[in-house]
């Protein structure tokens, strides 16, 4: 084996062999490589949002296409999907934020309130299971207990007498927003507790027990032990869900959902600037229009995300960077 | 710990609250895979039908053998499962040995490289100049559009930076002063005392290429290529709309068999999420580590 027990000697030579590194340098050169193909040449691609560029341009395009300036965001702003298609990306996205954000706080309070050990254990690895499975599992799932024809739920609840119709929940469009957060919530419900419950698992436990002796009863400790212990998580999540408001908060759901759970009838309140731009780019093949939708939302994003971490930072002292 | 004798009415209250709430996300969570399961299991026609909620009504395997035994599903769990096989081998190659390089301090433009993996991971052209990129290195409409546009990935490489920082510089010193290249310390050495992090950042590449879609229809027209969950996809689609268009019982079209849509596309749900459960014990005992390292140190 190559391991010995010489002790390094003639430091300088070994230095200068060290600063050699052929092979590291191979090794992260051809990182950077892929960087430069995957990641670099498209970012630079984004100059065709203000080019007229035409798809059979290829790469090329990118340099030599003419400049068109701001027109192509001046054409989606005044055009008439803009007040729906921006209504649906920050409507989804802010029912996110007030009702898939806080539950899995909620729900990591709650586990770490259940004193049976088994359970506890059980629930919470059941719990983050979906996180696991594809959105077009979810999508399918969904079909199964909400299809007005054999959807499991619909059927429940007509035999049950709850309800005289089945509800057409996959495909009216005033449902499609609930249909969201509620998919969302079962989603990334476990896995985004695993963050408060690692958060709570750090309270030192003493402060409860003074707590206690002062008279504290549980909801008294929740609100003044545990709250204020998490609350450096609640900041990092919050911070990074903000930041994520067009693409649907902490868990980026927006996109997969309105893609799968969309359909032309729903549509009104399914479409969001990512199919949209789906649809206009790769579909209608107008590249470099939709390329200046899709960076008009970059931008949004980035300058919600630096505020929200300045916020972050100004109210509770905490922030992400 | 307090005793039962001792609960308040607050306890009584908060207890009820919170083990009902329990009650319901174990339920929520656990019952939707049952009942799709249960589907899967049972007679086509039958379970449009109705009422089929606790256990099969008509037991079969017809469905399973109905998937089997057709050519388009049994090429698109290989698709499914050779994508995972070549994507998890290329990712953690090309992660783990850009990772090794920048887990040396005295490394030459380390800083460089680690600005251009950070910029990488928070900013990206969006969809379309990234299409456009595909298309001229000649990747769409290719196997390779699954596997190789995905070999690095930068979050995954600070993981492995992290771990290769703890190993002990003594080790590579000594095997360099034997005569060793870096190539053969990283192969021979480094790698075989990192099975942790390697099962970590596999299991990352794995379930993603698993459960990946999104890319088949984006990147690619051949049928021959689709992986599974492309054409579970496509089979929710056909029945919704089939639904909606006609309003006529999907299972109509079906007549020969008691297969029907609806059991087609629970049965392959339990075919793709079977993989994910097995290997589950794994996930939960890497990927905690793996959330808790990504989103509260960011």
């Amino acid at each position: 084996m190559y391991v010995s027990t010489v002790a390094p000697v003639g430091t300088l030579s070994q230095k200068r062999r060290l600063l050699k590194q052929p092979w590291l340098h191979v090794f992260a050169i051809s990182g950077m490589v892929f960087l430069a193909l995957f990641a670099y040449m498209p970012m630079f691609g984004i100059v065709i949002a203000f080019r007229r560029y035409d798809f059979l341009d290829g790469i090329q395009g990118f340099f030599t296409s003419p400049w068109v300036g701001l027109s192509h965001f001046r054409e989606f702003i005044t055009s008439f999907r803009f007040g729906n298609i921006m209504a649906n990306t920050l409507g989804i996205s802010i029912l996110k934020t007030l009702f898939a954000f806080p539950m899995p706080i909620i729900f990591a309070i709650a586990l770490n309130e259940i004193r049976l050990p088994r359970f506890k254990k059980t629930l919470q690895t059941v719990s983050y299971f979906p996180h696991f499975i594809s959105w077009v599992v979810v999508s399918g799932i969904a079909y199964a207990l909400f299809s007005t024809e054999f959807g499991a739920l619909n059927d429940l609840m007509v035999r049950i007498g709850l309800i005289d119709e089945p509800l057409d929940v996959l495909t009216n469009p005033r449902s499609f927003w609930t249909l969201a957060v509620v998919t969302d919530i079962w989603k990334g419900l476990g896995w985004w507790a695993i963050i408060f419950i690692a958060a709570i698992a750090g309270i030192d436990p003493t402060l409860y027990e003074a707590a206690e002796i002062d008279g504290a009863g549980r909801l008294a400790r929740i609100r003044h032990v545990t709250l204020p212990g998490i609350r450096g998580a609640i900041v990092v999540v919050l911070v990074l869900s903000l930041g994520n408001l067009l693409g649907g908060g902490v868990s980026g759901s927006n996109f997969e959902q309105a893609y799968l759970l969309g359909n032309e009838l729903n549509n009104a309140r399914s479409e969001i600037i990512q199919t949209y731009v789906l649809k206009v780019g790769l579909r209608d093949g107008r590249f470099d229009f939709a390329a200046a939708v899709g960076l008009m939302q970059a931008v949004v994003s980035l300058v919600l995300i630096l505020s929200a971490n300045r916020i972050a930072k100004r109210v509770s002292g905490s922030s992400l960077f | 710990m307090r005793t039962l004798k001792h609960r308040s009415a607050e306890d009584w209250i908060l207890d009820t609250l919170i083990y009902s709430f329990a009650a319901v996300v174990f339920i929520a969570t656990l019952y939707p895979f049952y009942y799709v399961l249960v589907v899967s299991f049972n007679e086509g026609i039958d379970s449009t039908r109705g009422g089929v909620f606790l256990w099969p009504r008509s037991f079969t395997f017809e469905n399973y053998m109905a998937v089997f035994s057709d050519d388009a599903w049994t090429r698109a769990v290989l698709i499914s499962v050779l994508r995972t096989v070549v994507g998890t081998v290329l990712g953690v190659s090309l992660t783990s040995m850009v990772a090794y390089a920048l887990s040396h301090d005295n490394l030459r433009g380390r800083k460089i490289y680690f600005l251009a993996i950070i910029v990488s991971m928070y900013f990206n052209g969006g969809i379309i100049p990234y299409y456009v990129t595909l298309r001229a290195l000649g990747l769409l409409n290719t196997f390779w559009v699954y596997v190789v546009p995905t070999m690095l990935n930068g979050f995954l490489v600070l993981v492995m930076v992290a771990f290769f920082r703890d190993i002990p510089k003594s080790l590579e010193e000594s095997a360099h002063i034997d005569g060793a290249n870096d190539l053969q310390i990283f192969v021979r050495i480094v790698l075989p005392i990192s099975k942790p992090v390697l099962a970590t950042v596999s299991l990352f590449f794995g379930v993603a290429q698993w459960n990946a879609w999104l890319d088949s229809v984006l990147f690619v027209r051949s049928p021959d290529l689709r992986p599974l969950s492309f054409l579970m996809m496509e089979v929710i689609n056909s029945s919704r709309i089939s639904a909606m268009m006609s309003g006529m019982d999907v299972s109509m079209a079906a007549t020969a068999t008691q297969v029907t849509t609806l059991s087609i596309q629970m049965t392959t749900i339990v075919i793709t999420v079977v993989p994910i459960v097995l290997v589950y014990p794994f996930l939960q005992k890497h990927f905690v580590k793996g959330v808790l390292l990504g989103s509260v140190k960011g």
